[in-house]
């Protein structure tokens, strides 16, 4: 982690904090609806962990792609593309065929991180509102 | 018959868990394409590459759904749907008798 691009860092975390309160809120519509099992917990967290590193992979090819020559970034973001879908199709199939894991709660937190992504300008609008307030009151005081 | 109806159902299954994985296509070329204009973009002005990271970062992982959509499709027929189209087959295969 410590060779990691800070805005690489930054943006796994606000995923990965995302995707652990939607899955939180999954455990909690299970349990509620009565279909809470073991299985659904391992799928939640084999589902999260690769969603979550599909992410961190995603952004540190887009670092190194950008650092590559003209002609082979492209090439380089196709091939990583491949090669994480294959990734988590491999993890889920591993998941529901032999861990016998629940197939909902595996498959949904892939989407989590997309749901994130959706509320980032509203947190992003509400940590400027928040700044601009701070610094108001910085030059009250 | 019941046997072959079921076996066409898993073939067809399995196809078009194939077929959904396509979608995985799209995304990479997209991706390919938004990552090398924002190269360009970073190279006109560098001090915005922070801001330029994260965008191009949020705008990858917003294409690359459509792909996960397709796994995601591809993964329940080959687990989920067969269980369910062959409980429905035999149930009307049972009636029918």
């Amino acid at each position: 982690m410590a060779g990691l691009d800070p805005t690489v860092k930054k943006e796994t975390g606000y995923i990965a904090v995302w995707t652990g309160a939607l899955s939180l809120l999954m455990e909690g519509v299970f349990l509620l609806a009565g279909k809470w099992d073991l299985s659904v917990l391992t799928g939640n967290l084999a589902g999260a962990a690769a969603a979550i590193a599909n992410f961190l992979l995603l952004g540190i090819t887009v670092v190194r792609a950008a650092a590559a020559p003209p002609e082979k970034r492209a090439l380089k973001v196709k091939s990583s593309m491949t090669a994480r879908l294959l990734g988590q199709a491999a993890v889920c199939a591993l998941a529901v065929g032999v861990l016998k894991t629940n197939v909902y709660a595996t498959l949904l937190p892939l989407l989590f991180p997309r749901i994130g992504i959706a509320f980032r300008p509203a947190v992003d609008r509400r940590r400027g509102a928040g700044a601009d307030e701070t610094e108001g009151r910085d030059l009250l005081d | 018959m019941v046997e072959l109806a079921v076996g066409i159902m898993l073939g067809l299954c399995g196809l078009g868990a194939g077929i959904a994985l396509i979608a995985g296509i799209g995304p990479g070329i997209g991706e390919g394409q938004a990552v090398a204009a924002a190269c360009e973009a970073i190279g006109r002005q560098p001090e915005a590459k922070s801001d330029v990271t994260s965008t191009m970062i949020m705008g990858c992982a917003i294409a690359e759904t459509t792909g996960l959509y397709g796994l995601i499709i591809g993964i329940l027929l080959i687990f989920v749907a067969p269980g369910i189209f062959s409980g429905i087959l035999k149930d009307t295969v049972m009636a029918l008798k």
